[in-house]
This record gives C-alpha cells, structure tokens and sequence, in this order.
C-alpha cells in the first residue's frame, strides 16, 4: 500500500516537471576588445583614428561642443522553463559601449568605456 | 480506510493536474537590460565635476544626448516582471467562441542616472532614481 502511495507520488512530480528548458543567446556584432582602445589617446587621436581601429560608430551624436561616436555591443541571453501548469521566461541583456567625445575639431578629447556584455546570464525571472 | 482514499485520491489529482493542464496555465517573464546602476554620491560635485571625470567613474552612458544649454549622459537599467494567468478551455475546433480568460500584468522599473554637463564638460545637474527597488504587487496594485 505505502509502495503504490510513493509510485503515485512519484508519478505526480514527474507529470508536474514534465515540459521542456530552453536556453538562447543572441549577440550582436563581435565583443570589444579593450587591448584595440590603447593606441587611442585623448588629446592626439582624431576622429578618423578612431573609426580606422573600431570600424564605423553604432551611432552618432551632435554634442554643444563637438560630437559623440558611440560604439555598441549586445549579447542577451534567454531561459524558458515549461512546465504543466507553470511556465518561467527569462532575459538578460547586457552591453558592451565605448563613447568618444571629440571636439569641433574632431579631435578626441575623452572616452568612456563599460564592459558588461560578458556578464549576461541564464537564469529565472524571480 | 484512509490509506485507500489516499491511493484513490493521488491518481485521481494526477489525472485532474493532466486535464487542466490545457485549460489553466501561469506564466512568469522577466528581462533585465543593462547593469546596476548606483548613485556615486559625494564623488559628483555640481559645478566642479568634469566629463572626463564622470567617464572614468560611471564607465560609458546609454545615451548621449545634446540639450539646451549643454549635454545630457544617461545611465540605465531597466527591470521587466509580466505574470499571467489564463483560463480556458481549448475547444476551438469544435466551437468557435470557446472559453478564454486571461489576466495578465506588466511592470517595467528603471534605475536612472541622468547627468547634465555645460558644453565646457563641467557636470551641471544631476538626478538619480531606482526604481527597481519598489515592490512588485504594490506597484502593479496601485492607482497612481
């Protein structure tokens, strides 16, 4: 009798995890490698040094005082669980971004770089 | 006796869960875009602070953005949560109307930095809100 309670239980745990994981990565473009920014210095490289390392910008920007060449990279990364009743889907996006700041001159006067494209992770959404 | 009804009792909740299983289902989803965002707090000093300064500290913004009187930089992470519960019955081959009830909700939170520099880089304003860190069902409750 205690045998046939545990199948039935056990039978039931397995009908309420019966479903499917999926796991997906979506990257766009190729990572930025922080060893490609070191020949760029703020105060001598100019627009066109930029663009001939880093390749056309994702973006630019007309500032008050010169413009912004933004480069951008995006990994995400997505969990599906479905279960019987439940289902849990997750995504995490994250970036790789280097802004330059050039002067009217096109002269480079700073540049801001985060990293955090590698840091996307498979997970729950709780 | 009692150990009967619980043999009958298991398969028989088995078989329900089985059953409404096309019929009920619950669905959490949650997406993060972007990384923790925290305010520097004293290293940002209005009126002294430089670009160059912000960009060391913060790393690179999500968005740069010309404004009047100067520059904007931003910083962002946004936080999704979205639950739903449906109620059906999949009956739509044989009758058309069918039976469905959903009920779902959505909450997208932000952690914002927004940072304004004069056009010389000299951090003019600044504001800061997490908004990730309000409770979900008290957002999604909420009037206002």
């Amino acid at each position: 009798m205690k045998s046939a309670f545990c199948l039935g239980i056990s039978l039931l745990i397995v009908a309420l995890c019966t479903g499917c994981v999926v796991l997906g990565k979506n990257t766009e473009y190729q990572p930025l490698d922080p060893a490609l920014l070191d020949p760029l210095v703020p105060g001598q490289s100019k627009a066109a040094d930029v663009c001939k390392v880093l390749g056309a910008p994702s973006q630019v920007v007309e500032l008050s005082n010169g413009n912004a060449y933004v480069y951008r990279r995006s990994v995400i990364k997505g969990t599906g669980v479905w279960l019987v009743l439940v289902t849990f889907v997750n995504g995490d996006e994250q970036h790789d971004r280097v802004v330059f700041f050039f002067d009217k001159n096109d002269l480079l006067t700073h540049y801001g770089v985060s990293l955090n494209a590698g840091k996307a992770s498979y997970g729950f959404p709780f | 006796m009692a150990s009967r009804s619980k043999l009958i009792a298991t398969p028989a909740l088995f078989l329900v869960l089985l059953l409404l299983s096309g019929c009920i289902s619950y669905q959490l989803r949650g997406r993060v875009e972007g990384g923790e965002i925290s305010y520097p707090g004293d290293r940002l000093v209005v009126g002294k602070t430089t670009l160059g300064e912000v960009l060391v500290l913060l790393g690179a913004p999500d968005t740069v953005a010309r404004v009047d009187g100067g520059d904007l930089l931003i910083y962002q992470r946004a936080v999704l949560k979205r639950n739903q519960l449906s109620v059906g019955l999949p009956l739509a081959d044989i009758w058309r109307p069918g039976i469905d009830l959903s009920a779902y909700g959505a909450l997208v939170r932000y952690d914002r930095l927004v940072l304004l520099f004069t056009p010389e880089g000299i951090l003019s304003g600044a504001a800061f809100e997490k908004s990730s860190d309000h409770p979900y069902w008290k957002a999604m409750t909420s009037n206002s």
